[in-house]
């Protein structure tokens, strides 16, 4: 039986990657991620997990080793922060591209300057086009499962991807919460060994990543492309059967809250959606229709989800926790995509968005209160004033903080 | 616990006596007169089947696998300029959890990296450093043609004092073209790897020799570190029909030493009775034609400086190009 445990999203991240019997690991130490590697450089130590541990000398060495270890066959773990994620860089597409199915857990820092240890998703979000699986745990147990769930997703033959396996700085970092551990024999039965149909292997040999011409580009391309196209139905048959195996009761692709009769709702990815239920709650309890939905996964984006069930708010606002300086709609970058996943509609909500969170401030009950006020105002108009707010700054009416004028 | 390696792959007398089989097979299209190419036959003839080579990107990636092909008997990937040494991190870690779980059968592969001087001592530094500072079962071999030669030959830490390079056209401001004085890329291994035991130069002029170091590099358990001075005709500029010719100078001009570094001791190979000036090397590469007698004495006072010792840390009579001459 299930065993709980009382674990820090760290913690949570690395008795998930010990659950799933990794067999390399690599580390680099930056604020907020190294607890993991605190975490696991103790499981090795004790000899409680058999698994080769790598000092890498940076984190572009972090994501060079997963990548020959996955190429090798072995099951590969590492993660990183803030400006560590920009400094693996270079090695995501080649990861991504070459099909290595590693796992790199992401606890998000802002970027710099100024030298900021506060979370922000701008620095993983920066990397979200290369081909890497991405999703936000909202808590230590989601971190958890999800570090279980995103190797068999990624590993699936169907699909061969790596994963950015995330969850906020500190936000869930670094704040324990109740964590149900399964039984050894449960994951082993819901995670197989992994297996890479053609390795590095002097019994078989095969080459890895030649050189094409240009004309050959596209052909492959599209097989990435291809291995994303399939990720839907992945994922729903592995978070079914993850439920089913461990009792938990997740949703695929959108995690939804009071949305049945909602009139808009906050969009969100990753801990501050925590804080959202509460906002809603709230103002539920005056009587507005506020609901929340959640992407469990932001790559693949839930476009067909959103389509399908988001279509019947009249306003949504996304809460934007990273930047994209100078993009459509000039705020941050969920909004681009929600708003590209409803055109289809005949009848669109209407699609508006918050700066909030960035540089790892806390997004408040207040700011969702504040945002509702204009979600509500848009709701009722049918119509957005602005593309974007940025709480604390420009919302009218802000309690005590119209510190910058635009 | 570690796997560790237990061959011992025989030292080879000849090149009647070297082994028949061809690791690094034909179907490339490398330029005419390659060195690379050359080290590249001989480096995978003495490593065998049991192999995995890794390829940073360069010449030996690029001219090597074109159309998705590639010339190798054995297991090959690519990795970045960058990170060779953290890629092959990565495979000998997988191999010693896979080996030490029964998961793979065999012998620990021999994992060699094939770099060329700008994927081991420019860019690639930190990656190979690493690599060999963790102790990582792995062979890295810097394939030196002394130029970032894919690109069109642009100047790298390996190319010479006063080569005129795509990056270094002498000029009326800059009569010399490259203006500084080379890394000595042994002397960067050797210099603050305690998990290293050998670290060994070869040339593609000899040819039993180079497959001996790489036989006794494979011998050691550990990383360990060949520098291999590999004549290049498009980016040095002479007749291709004269690698190897080119090759013998170097090492008659003390240009390039041959020696062995073998846990702290040093072993020389094929040192002339008397070294000839190194301007009867330099006077058959265009890339030096334009260097006036200044010049070229002053590459003589840096090689002779360097011939005292070869391969220990020596201060040579060269001023920086912050410092006055």
């Amino acid at each position: 039986m299930a065993k709980e445990y009382f674990y820090s999203g760290c913690a949570a991240a690395a008795y998930g990657a010990k659950a799933a019997r990794v067999e390399v690991i690599t580390s680099y130490p930056i604020r907020p991620y190294t607890g993991i590697m605190m975490e696991l450089s103790k499981l090795v130590a004790n000899g409680d997990l058999d698994a080769e541990f790598v000092h890498g000398e940076g984190e572009h060495a972090q994501m060079s080793v997963t990548l020959g270890a996955s190429a090798s066959g072995a099951r590969a773990y590492t993660g990183t922060s803030g400006v560590g994620v920009a400094y693996g860089m270079e090695v995501y597409s080649p990861t991504a591209g070459g099909r290595y199915p590693c796992q790199c857990a992401i606890a998000d820092r802002a970027l710099d300057p100024p030298g900021d240890f506060g979370s922000e998703h701008t620095d993983v979000m920066s990397a979200r086009d290369q081909g890497y699986i991405m999703g936000w745990a909202e808590s230590p147990q989601e971190v958890f499962d999800n570090t279980i769930m995103f190797y068999r997703i990624g590993e699936d033959q169907d699909v061969m991807l790596p994963q950015f396996c995330c969850q906020d700085g500190y936000f869930v970092s670094h704040i324990p919460g109740k964590v149900p551990v399964p039984e050894q024999s449960q994951v082993d039965e819901y995670l197989p060994p992994y297996n890479h149909p053609h390795p590095l292997d002097p019994h078989r040999p095969t080459l890895h990543g030649p050189q094409i011409f240009p004309d050959q580009g596209a052909a492959i391309d599209i097989q990435r492309a291809g291995a994303h196209a399939n990720l839907p139905k992945v994922i729903e048959k592995c978070v079914k059967e993850y439920n089913e195996v461990m009792g938990r009761n997740y949703a695929p692709m959108l995690d939804e809250y009071m949305t049945d009769d909602a009139e808009f709702v906050f969009f969100l990815q990753g801990g501050h959606a925590k804080t959202a239920r509460y906002a809603v709650n709230h103002l539920r309890k005056k009587g507005v229709k506020a609901g929340m939905v959640r992407p469990r996964f932001t790559r693949p984006f839930p476009s067909d989800e959103i389509a399908e069930r988001c279509g019947k708010f009249k306003a949504i606002g996304t809460i934007e926790t990273s930047t994209s300086y100078g993009g459509a709609m000039r705020g941050g970058n969920l909004i681009h995509e929600v708003r590209a996943s409803l055109y289809d509609l005949d009848k669109r909500p209407a699609v508006t968005s918050m700066m909030a969170g960035l540089g790892g401030e806390v997004v408040t009950l207040d700011m969702f209160f504040q945002y509702a006020e204009v979600l509500a105002k848009a709701a009722k108009t049918g119509q957005v004033d602005q593309w974007v707010y940025w709480a604390g700054f420009d919302i009218a009416g802000w309690e005590g903080a119209r510190r910058l004028q635009f | 616990m570690a796997t560790v390696k237990t061959q011992n792959l025989e030292m080879i007398k000849s090149t009647r006596n070297a082994p028949k089989a061809e690791m690094y097979v034909p179907g490339h299209r490398t330029c005419a007169g390659c060195g690379p190419a050359l080290a590249y036959r001989l480096v995978a003839k003495a490593c065998g089947p049991n192999s995995i080579f890794l390829g940073p990107t360069g010449c030996m990636y690029v001219a090597n696998t074109s159309y998705l092909c590639g010339p190798w008997a054995t297991p090959w990937t690519h990795c970045q300029i960058t990170n060779g040494g953290a890629v092959a991190s990565g495979i000998e870690a997988a191999y010693q959890v896979l080996i030490r779980k029964g998961k793979w059968k065999g012998e620990l592969p021999n994992i060699v990296v094939f770099a060329g001087d700008g994927g081991a001592i420019d860019i690639g530094l930190q990656a190979m450093s690493a690599m060999m500072y963790r102790g990582h079962d792995a062979l890295f071999v810097e394939y030196d043609n002394e130029s970032y030669a894919n690109t069109g030959i642009q100047t790298s830490p390996a190319t010479p004092y006063g080569a005129n390079t795509t990056f270094t056209p002498p000029g009326k401001a800059i009569p010399e073209g490259k203006v500084l004085f080379p890394k000595d890329a042994p002397q960067l291994v050797i210099g603050g790897h305690p998990a290293v035991h050998y670290v060994a130069t070869a040339s593609v002029a000899y040819p039993v020799d180079l497959m001996n170091k790489v036989r006794k590099a494979l011998n050691y358990q550990g990383p360990t570190f060949l520098h291999l001075h590999c004549p290049c005709p498009k980016g040095w500029l002479f007749d291709e029909a004269k690698t190897v010719e080119m090759a013998k100078l170097a090492i008659q001009t003390g240009m390039w030493v041959n020696y062995e570094w073998e846990k702290g001791e040093y072993k020389y190979q094929h040192t002339p009775k008397e070294y000839k000036g190194v301007g009867e090397y330099m006077k058959h590469q265009t890339r030096f034609k334009h260097l006036k007698p200044e010049h070229i004495s002053k590459m003589q006072d840096f090689i002779n400086a360097k011939l005292k010792a070869p391969g220990k840390p020596i201060a040579v009579p060269v001023a920086g190009p912050r410092e006055r001459a």
